[in-house]
């Protein structure tokens, strides 16, 4: 378990860090997810998480949103509880956890991510369309907001839910497998939008599955399996000791 | 001959008192079924539309064993109460046992209505002087509405779509992306228990047209027949409601011809001639239009082969 | 789901079911006739019946000699009746069975065969009935069995009652032919006193309107109209159809009212009533008829007398 600098006082370590997490557990049923995870995000860095698979990556991302429940711990977002910050954070899920065969198109899709800026009972209107639009233009998808989601390529489908994120204008991006599976274009497109959100001092946090291009894409690395087996950035942190010890086969639960 | 019966059939659906009211209660259930039913289909939760309207049945049991009267109000109301419950304890066995989600609704589905069918043989051995008939809500008794019955059709109805109205795009994000709504702040689990009421109140729409056995398939094939010609949700919820309530007039209009004909089954079937036909003919996903386009797509294929081929023999001649 | 909410429903299911299954052991003990018995020594033969009418006219047979269980009571609806297996257990049980015959028991198939093979004294009370007495179903051609609507049927009924105690216990003929002149005594009373009721009905307001065919022994003998939604069994379909034909015949004819029947849900004639009032002919529901069943017992209407009188005051009222 990494020790954290804890020499600065608290108004500080907000400063640097986006998200705060302190021994966070996490257990579906009997099983624990995720154990004692003490840990922060850097703002403004590019973070990889990577993990073998189980390793609760995901779950660490869904439990800093809330959406999953936690058994033990705490997360502020911006020195709040999330619950209180949620404009601040954008989510993209992993493509496959949605049906694409839903009956609407990619423009509509983006326009959900505002839906949490209207609030109960306002309904989308020309301004929310607008916005959507540009956002859909950002990643280079204009002449498909009328396409049906399912009719869109993989890399096209992980272009819209970055547009939808985009247009949540938030601080801090929490993805999970968005490079999984998609188009070289796709990708070169993300990470130069993901690199401009970071110059403006945004968060970017990405669930990640390829080791071969952590190095290349990122500057900070989470490397997580169950428990929290390093984390810091790339250079002094991404060796081949922690990445023996992450995807060694069983991972005991160290308290 | 025909033309002149079935005209006249039309014209009663204005004219004549009781289809009127049949063809308009038939229709309400319908149109509401039609809309609502696009969330069942589309969150693949036909199976617990089943469960729900069947577990409704002991509802209306109870509510006669406490209450003892045949008030239609009081056993609709208890028909939703357990409805509902059936819900609950669907979701209940699913997230606290080993047991998947499409066994724990079978099993909901066959105890309650199993339940149901105890209760109304148990009454029907002791009931007080009025309790025959509970058994109507079985497969529906719709050549017994009335207008009193079709204004409180209505309400419950209009209470339904003010509701999806209200709700719209929360439904609209839990359905497609839940986990994304939830990151929004959107309270799922409250929207689901939201989006389970106004189909628990469909289901009880349903219970003097269709009755608990069939009230599935209105909930299942408008949306099913509507998904077939437009990939807009807006535009198919519209459609859905559009084909139900057609099914429910067209459906009240045919069995209205015959002497001793059921209402709810022969709706039921006019919504099923309406999916076939979807299935068959739309334009984009149609079997017979992808059929036609996939000869054309081997043709033009063949087309091109042949033209090659020509040409290369050509080319052999000329060496 | 939280816990307790979830531990809370599943509990809340298991009362349930154990409260149902509680009711209805109770409602076996319920049904059990039990007369006291003075001898000290419970010789009483053991009756299994099927409609309540049968049971009061056994009642009236046997007096203290039987001890009777009907399996249906008031308010029950013979045409769609299934047995339980508790029903079952009652009819082995018995040691004679009188049931109506003619298919109004549909749906109890064929038990009352399979029972009078094993041995049980198994009669139908309208077996006696000379063929050209009966009345003919329009639909198929079958024997109406609601045989009971006219009295001197009935009376043939309570012959065959006497005939299968007797059979069984011919100890008591003496009893039994006593009880059943009396019987056919207050049967020939009530007979008369249904005809000088009947004439203050004009003639063209003799048509009986009601959910289903109960009625037509009743119509053949006292001179009305039988009409109705359902026909001669519940368990055919009220349609759209029958509906708006009966409502314009009836606005047509300018019947005066229609009648609900006990067993039966009022729904499809309040339909009808509707339907005809929408027509602009004033009909109004003349009041509840016994049809497929009588009474409470205990009540007047919980005899055949009783229940045949308010029937025929109830029609009087209503179309005179």
């Amino acid at each position: 378990m990494m020790e954290q600098k804890s020499s600065k006082n608290n108004s500080s370590i907000e400063n640097e860090y986006s998200v705060i997490i302190k021994n966070l557990s996490v257990t579906y049923q009997t099983e624990p997810a995720l154990w004692n995870i003490d840990l922060n995000f850097p703002k403004g860095k590019m973070i990889a998480i990577v993990g073998p698979n189980g390793a609760g990556k995901s779950t660490l991302v869904k439990a800093v949103m809330g959406l999953v429940p936690i058994t033990a711990g705490k997360v502020s977002v911006f020195g709040k509880p999330y619950s209180k910050n949620r404009d601040k954070v954008a989510y993209v899920p992993q493509r496959g956890s949605v049906d694409w065969d839903f009956p609407t198109d990619a423009l509509d899709v983006v326009e959900m991510g505002l839906y949490g800026k209207l609030g109960w009972f306002r309904r989308p209107n020309s301004k929310t369309k607008n916005l959507a639009r540009e956002c859909l233009g950002k990643v280079g998808l204009s002449d498909y907001e009328d396409r049906q989601i399912g009719q869109l390529s993989g890399g096209q489908q992980q272009r819209v839910f970055l547009a939808r994120a985009l247009a949540q204008d938030a601080q801090i991006y929490l993805m999970d497998e968005p490079l999984n599976g998609v188009d070289v274009t796709t990708e070169k497109t993300i990470l130069s939008i993901l690199e401009n959100l970071r110059k403006e001092g945004k968060t970017i946090v990405m669930v990640h599955h390829e080791l071969q291009t952590v190095d290349k894409y990122f500057d900070w690395v989470v490397m997580v399996n169950r428990n929290l087996i390093a984390n810091g950035p790339i250079k002094k942190v991404f060796t081949k000791t922690n990445l023996d010890r992450t995807y060694q086969e069983k991972q005991r639960m160290s308290i | 001959m025909i033309l002149e019966e079935i005209l006249s059939v039309f014209l009663g659906i204005f004219t004549d008192y009781t289809l009127r009211y049949v063809a308009l209660g038939s229709a309400i259930l319908g149109i509401t079924s039609g809309a609502l039913g696009c969330f069942t289909v589309l969150r693949k939760q036909s199976l617990f539309g089943d469960a729900i309207a069947h577990a409704a049945l002991p509802g209306i049991g109870f509510a006669y064993l406490f209450a003892g009267v045949k008030d239609s109000l009081l056993l609709m109301f208890g028909a939703a109460i357990f409805a509902w419950f059936g819900g609950i304890v669907a979701l209940a066995i699913t997230s606290t046992t080993r047991i998947k989600q499409d066994a724990a609704l079978g099993i909901t589905l066959s105890v309650f209505f199993g339940l149901g069918i105890v209760l109304l043989t148990y009454l029907q051995s002791v009931g007080g002087s009025s309790q025959g008939g509970l058994d109507r809500f079985l497969f529906g008794q719709a050549a017994a509405l009335i207008e009193s019955d079709v204004i409180n059709l209505g309400i419950l109805a209009a209470f339904c779509f003010a509701v999806l109205i209200l709700f719209y795009k929360e439904f609209k994000i839990i359905t497609f992306d839940s986990s994304f709504g939830q990151s929004l702040g959107f309270p799922i689990k409250y929207l689901n228990a939201l989006l389970t009421s106004v189909i628990v109140v469909a289901v009880v729409i349903g219970l003097h047209t269709v009755g608990v056995v069939l009230m599935v398939s209105m909930l299942i094939a408008p949306a099913a027949a509507a998904k077939q010609w437009t990939s807009n949700l807006k535009n198919m919820i519209i459609l859905s409601a559009i084909f139900g309530g057609l099914s429910g007039i067209i459906g009240s209009m045919i069995s209205s011809t015959t002497e001793g004909m059921s209402t709810g089954p022969v709706i039921v079937i006019t919504i099923t001639v309406i999916l076939g036909i979807s299935l068959i003919f739309s334009p984009k996903q149609g079997y017979l239009f992808k059929y036609l386009r996939n000869q054309r797509k081997s043709q033009i294929s063949l087309n091109n082969i042949k033209t090659i081929s020509d040409k290369e023999m050509e080319n052999d001649g000329n060496f | 789901m939280k816990k307790p909410i979830l531990t809370a429903s599943i509990t809340a299911v298991a009362i349930i079911i154990g409260i149902s299954v509680v009711f209805v052991e109770n409602n076996n003990d319920v049904k059990i006739n039990d007369l006291e018995n003075s001898d000290g020594i419970s010789e009483k033969i053991i009756v299994t019946t099927t409609t309540n009418v049968i049971t009061d006219l056994v009642e009236n047979i046997g007096g203290d000699h039987v001890s009777v269980t009907g399996l249906m009571g008031p308010g029950v609806d013979p045409h769609l009746y299934r047995p339980s297996a508790g029903d079952v257990k009652k009819l082995q049980n018995a040691d004679i069975i009188f049931y109506n015959g003619l298919d109004l028991e549909g749906k109890m198939g064929d038990i009352f065969v399979k029972i009078g093979r094993e041995g049980t004294s198994v009669w139908a009370v309208s077996e006696n009935i000379p063929l050209e007495s009966l009345l003919i179903l329009n639909t198929n051609g079958n024997f109406d069995p609601h045989i009971w609507w006219d009295v001197e049927l009935w009376a043939e009924a309570a012959k065959v009652v006497a005939s299968g105690l007797k059979e069984y216990d011919p100890n008591n003929s003496e009893k039994y032919d006593k009880n059943l002149s009396q019987y056919l005594n207050q049967l020939e009373i009530l007979n008369s006193n249904n005809l000088n009721k009947i004439n203050s009905i004009p003639q063209d307001q003799r048509v009986l309107v009601t959910a289903h065919d109960a009625f037509q022994y009743f119509g053949h003998t006292y001179g009305f109209e039988e009409l109705s939604i359902q026909g001669w069994s519940t368990d055919s379909e009220a349609g759209i159809k029958e509906i708006q034909n009966l409502a314009d015949e009836i606005s047509k004819r300018k019947i005066k009212a229609l009648f609900v029947e006990t067993s039966i849900s009022p729904a499809t004639i309040e339909a009808l009533e509707a339907a005809v009032q929408d027509r602009g002919h004033d009909v109004v529901i003349g009041g509840e008829l016994f049809s497929d069943a009588i009474g409470e017992k205990g009540t007047f209407e919980g005899t055949y007398v009783g229940a045949f009188t308010h029937n025929i005051d109830t029609i009087i009222e209503a179309l005179k």
